[in-house]
């Protein structure tokens, strides 16, 4: 039997009753969208077309794209809390404009993901747990949400807010969404009143993007179909065939191969068109420029392979080039701009060779990409570039700086608000965010730091993250935590078959001592869960109904279309659940301003919520207005761009793209800074040779979460992998599929090394969270002063080989990926 | 981590249970065939081509005296595009959204959408040098089963 995964050699038909559901996929920013059939275990439908759902013909072979075949990871039996089996299929919707029938590998498995208590999907938690006896064991919702309550209420009347951390989601898609992250705002915010949150990916509470805020753009100002019109696509610091692969497959792709032009004709008259054109800044060479190369032809893609940390430099050279040429959009600088002096000023202070130093870009690369860019067309009408950035920039040297570059390229060139343009990220997850004001500053306090590791906090609540393996540092991160929680265990050990009110005072006292009271929401058992005295299950993807937004803001209802496991609730309700319990603590003291902060949480449905959450977008690119779920319900999987301008007979009127108006922006002069201060002292140790990039790839997502479960996905990656330059690897005698350790002053990690020249000799590129080798090990403590962001993407380490794994390679392939 | 595996007893009443009927076809006699060269077929009927390879270094799964014949579908385990073969990697490519899959390791994809790996024919070689497709591991794309009704 061979070691390589093949799934079963058929999939049952949905009959032609079978129910159906409109959802979206619970993964990436690019939302394709998707149709749900659920019919009951042991009916089937027929072969003939009126026989089955899909009114497709299973007697004869379907030709390719048909978007309506259903593969077997698209297929599950679920159990309802009833007992009652269902078959489930989950299949790409072709009638969706975001993906048209077309899946990545990471939505197209979504069957594999659901519910079941005879599949890898088994050990969902189901029930609370408390720390007691020594472990973690299962207790009711409202004993755990009673010492829950108790020790919070404890901390917030003693010690004050800010001794209430909180790392939580704030994303769309699965584990977040409009409902959930409004009840979690209203929380902590208006209820708490804490400082010391953080976000999922980041050791504090910021926007990704305050530099684009100041200018005066919002993240998502662009269309997918703006990737059709360009006449150039800029990506920054993104692998999109990886990470953003439908909308680079579906919307990107066809215009460098020329597919989009009778299209960009037909909205753009008047104009010469041509296929476009695309720019890849990435310090890797990596499956997307290969895929582009291939489809566009390689006098269409221009790679700069950059010198890690330099793209301010990089996009600061581009701007000056751009103005010495006279390429740059007077007009739009004189009537839609403020502060172009100051830019100017950074720009010109730049010389050209320094550029060239520090980023290993050549002249003429750089003269390329500026009238790529810029240079007007064959008519005189300006280029139309859409500039698209993502965590390459956003977690690189200095965040506010990076991403202030960017956006003043793209006033400079006056690429906003026209068809075909736009300034704006790529995005990971799906967006849906919505709360109250966060009370604390900018830059907000590192609450890894200050909270966590420095003792300011002492009861510690997180949700759908896993910071162990996926903060910054996160080494020193997890020793933290061990050492803080384990004084609370001791502390619960001592007070063995106590009262609660016994087992809240052993707590407190802990809590005095240094201790750290930890809860942590999810749905699977989390490394960072190991620590917790409190596990609380939440309920996924499809056992809620939930709305978020997709990279072109396009807001669909996700349909809840079973149940979740145990008695496991969605996240808003938790939130609701621990607020009604302090609410009513604090009006039997009689304290009723604080028992106010609690109220409001009286929803009984996801859409009451979501109805709520519409007060926290107002004026904001989400913007719903008065969209309901009966709304959305009729728009499907292509749902309606926010913001929602108004509902015209009962149908909300959405926007395709943002700044079509006057609205002003401004320059934000951001210079070079150099290295900061952790990474300059790596740079200068001898010991550390290497530049540790990182970063997903196609085929996981995050922290590996569903993906563990998912025999497909892990026989691909069973151990974290590392690219390694083949220069460097036969320095260090390596061989592909060999176990090598990665070191420097912040931790240790181990990694499978691949042997590829996807970098340059002396850079690598580890995958960033996987479960058993978290590459965070290695990340340095540095943020952004500016921001409290930190710089993921760069750090160095030393590499030494450890040894071969016998039977590992056998069963893996070491194709170059970066060749198509 | 929890053991990965099948749903082994559960007593489903569909058709997950049974041996789909994969009728028994002679592809190619063993001497025809040359390493790193394709040889097109269709198996277990004539709408689903299929590539018969020597691939010239042992595979998994690879049949004959050097273990390194092998078969696998042509259409793309993602949305059906038809495969290229390209002997200097031993990679089937596909044209529509550019995966990858690895012949030397039973289909693995390499990169790629696919929900899984290329699937595979089973071959058996008899005494006298034929060799025959005798079923198929995977779901073939387009199919709700790999043998049509």
């Amino acid at each position: 039997m061979s070691a390589i995964y093949h799934g079963d050699d058929r999939v049952p038909i949905p009959p032609s009753d079978a129910q159906q559901f409109s959802t979206v996929c619970s993964y990436c920013i690019v939302g394709c969208g998707y149709k749900v059939y659920k019919w009951p275990l042991g009916k089937e439908g027929g072969a003939l077309p009126h026989q089955n759902a899909l009114q497709v013909d299973y007697t004869k072979q379907q030709p390719e794209q048909s978007g309506t075949w259903i593969s077997p990871a698209m297929h599950n039996v679920i159990t309802e809390r009833n007992g009652r089996r269902f078959n489930v299929v989950v299949l790409p919707d072709k009638d969706c404009i975001v993906n048209k029938g077309n899946h990545s590998v990471r939505g197209g498995t979504h069957g594999d993901v659901l519910y079941a208590s005879d599949r890898p999907t088994a050990d969902r938690l189901t029930h609370p747990q408390l720390y007691r006896g020594g472990g973690q064991f299962p207790t009711t919702w409202d004993e755990a949400i009673e010492l829950g309550a108790r020790v919070i209420k404890a901390s917030l009347d003693k010690w004050g807010p800010d001794t209430i951390a909180m790392k939580f989601f704030d994303h769309g898609g699965g584990g977040g969404g409009f409902e959930n992250n409004w009840a979690v705002g209203k929380f902590f915010f208006t209820g708490i009143g804490t400082k010391m949150a953080s976000i999922h990916n980041r050791p504090a509470y910021n926007s990704e993007v305050f530099a684009s805020g100041d200018a005066g753009i919002a993240p998502l100002p662009s269309a997918y179909l703006d990737a059709e019109l360009a006449d150039t696509i800029m990506l920054i610091g993104a692998n999109s065939y990886e990470t953003q692969s439908i909308y680079f497959l579906e919307h990107i792709l066809p215009n460098l191969g020329g597919a989009t032009i009778d299209q960009k004709q037909r909205l753009i008259p008047g104009e010469t068109h041509a296929s476009g054109k695309l720019i890849v800044v990435d310090p890797r060479r990596t499956a997307t420029v290969a895929v582009a190369e291939a489809h566009a032809g390689k006098e269409n893609v221009l790679h700069l392979q950059i010198n890690n940390g330099t793209d301010i430099a990089l996009l600061n050279a581009l701007s000056r080039l751009i103005y010495e040429q006279r390429w740059a959009d007077q007009n739009f600088i004189t009537q839609r701009t403020n502060n172009f002096p100051a830019f100017q000023q950074v720009f010109q202070s730049q010389s050209l060779d320094e550029a060239i130093r520090l980023t290993g870009i050549s002249k003429a690369q750089m003269m390329t990409a500026a009238e790529w860019i810029a240079k007007p067309k064959a008519d005189t009408a300006r280029r139309r570039t859409l500039f698209l950035y993502e965590k390459g920039l956003i977690w690189g040297l200095k965040n506010y700086e990076n991403v202030a570059s960017a956006v003043d390229l793209a006033l400079l060139t006056g690429n906003l608000g026209k068809p075909g343009t736009g300034c704006g990220r790529l995005g990971g997850h799906q967006e849906g965010y919505s709360r109250p004001a966060y009370p604390g500053q900018r830059p907000p306090v590192n609450v890894d730091e200050v909270a966590i590791k420095g003792g300011a906090s002492k009861v510690f609540w997180v949700a759908g993250c896993n910071p162990v393996g996926g903060t910054l540092n996160a080494q020193s991160f997890r020793v933290a935590l061990a050492q803080r929680t384990a004084l609370v265990n001791q502390a619960l050990g001592s007070t063995n078959g106590g009262s609660l009110d016994e087992k809240v005072s052993a707590i407190m006292n802990a809590l005095d001592k240094g201790g750290l009271f930890l809860i942590v929401q999810d749905i699977y058992p989390i490394e960072t869960a190991q620590y917790a005295h409190l596990v609380l299950p939440a309920a996924q993807w499809g056992e809620m109904n939930l709305t978020s937004i997709n990279g072109e803001r396009r807001l669909r209802l996700y349909q809840k279309f079973m149940d979740a496991p145990g008695i496991a609730e969605p996240d808003w309700k938790i939130m609701a659940r621990m607020a009604h319990r302090l609410e009513s603590a604090y009006r039997a003291e009689g304290k009723t301003e604080m028992a106010a902060r609690f109220a409001g949480f009286a929803w009984n449905t996801d859409e009451e919520v979501f109805r709520a959450a519409s007060a926290g977008v107002k004026g904001a690119q989400e913007d719903y207005g008065e969209t309901t779920y009966a709304m959305l319900q009729a728009l499907g999987t292509n749902g309606v761009q926010t913001p929602v301008q108004e509902i015209r007979n009962g149908v909300p009127m959405g926007t395709t793209r943002l700044y079509t108006d006057d609205k002003m922006f401004t320059f934000i002069p951001a210079p070079w800074p150099g290295f900061p201060r952790q990474i300059q002292t790596l740079i200068d140790d001898a010991r550390y040779p290497f530049w540790v990039n990182n970063g997903r790839a196609n085929h996981g997502w995050q922290t590996l979460y569903d993906d563990l479960r998912k025999p497909y996905v892990m026989g691909r990656e069973p151990l974290p992998h590392v690219e390694i330059h083949p220069q460097d690897a036969g320095q260090l005698g390596i061989t592909n599929g060999e176990l090598v350790e990665l070191f420097n002053p912040y931790g240790s990690v181990t990694a499978m090394a691949v042997i590829v020249d996807a970098n340059a000799p002396g850079h690598v590129f580890m995958l960033f969270e996987h479960p058993k080798g978290w590459l965070n090990n290695l990340t340095t403590d540095y943020v952004d002063p500016a921001t409290t962001i930190p710089y993921y993407k760069g750090t160095k380490a030393g590499i030494r080989r450890i040894g071969g794994l016998p039977g590992m390679n056998e069963c893996l392939s070491f194709v170059p990926t970066n060749r198509a | 981590l929890p053991a990965i595996g099948r749903a082994a007893e559960s007593p489903d009443i569909t058709t997950l249970r049974t041996t789909l009927p994969y009728p028994r076809i002679k592809l190619a006699a063993i001497g025809r065939l040359k390493a790193g060269v394709e040889h097109l077929t269709a198996y277990p009927d004539p709408a689903s081509p299929v590539v018969l390879l020597k691939l010239g270094r042992p595979a998994i799964e690879g049949i004959g005296p050097d273990q390194d014949i092998v078969a696998f579908s042509r259409r793309c385990s993602h949305m059906g595009g038809a495969l290229v073969f390209r002997a200097e990697t031993g990679t089937f490519h596909c044209p529509l959204h550019y995966a990858m899959f690895d012949a030397q390791k039973d289909g693995l994809m390499v990169i790629g959408q696919a929900t899984d790996n290329l699937p595979r024919i089973e071959l058996e070689l008899d005494a006298t040098g034929d060799i025959y497709a005798v079923g198929v591991k995977g779901l073939l794309y387009g199919r709700q089963a790999n043998v049509l009704a």
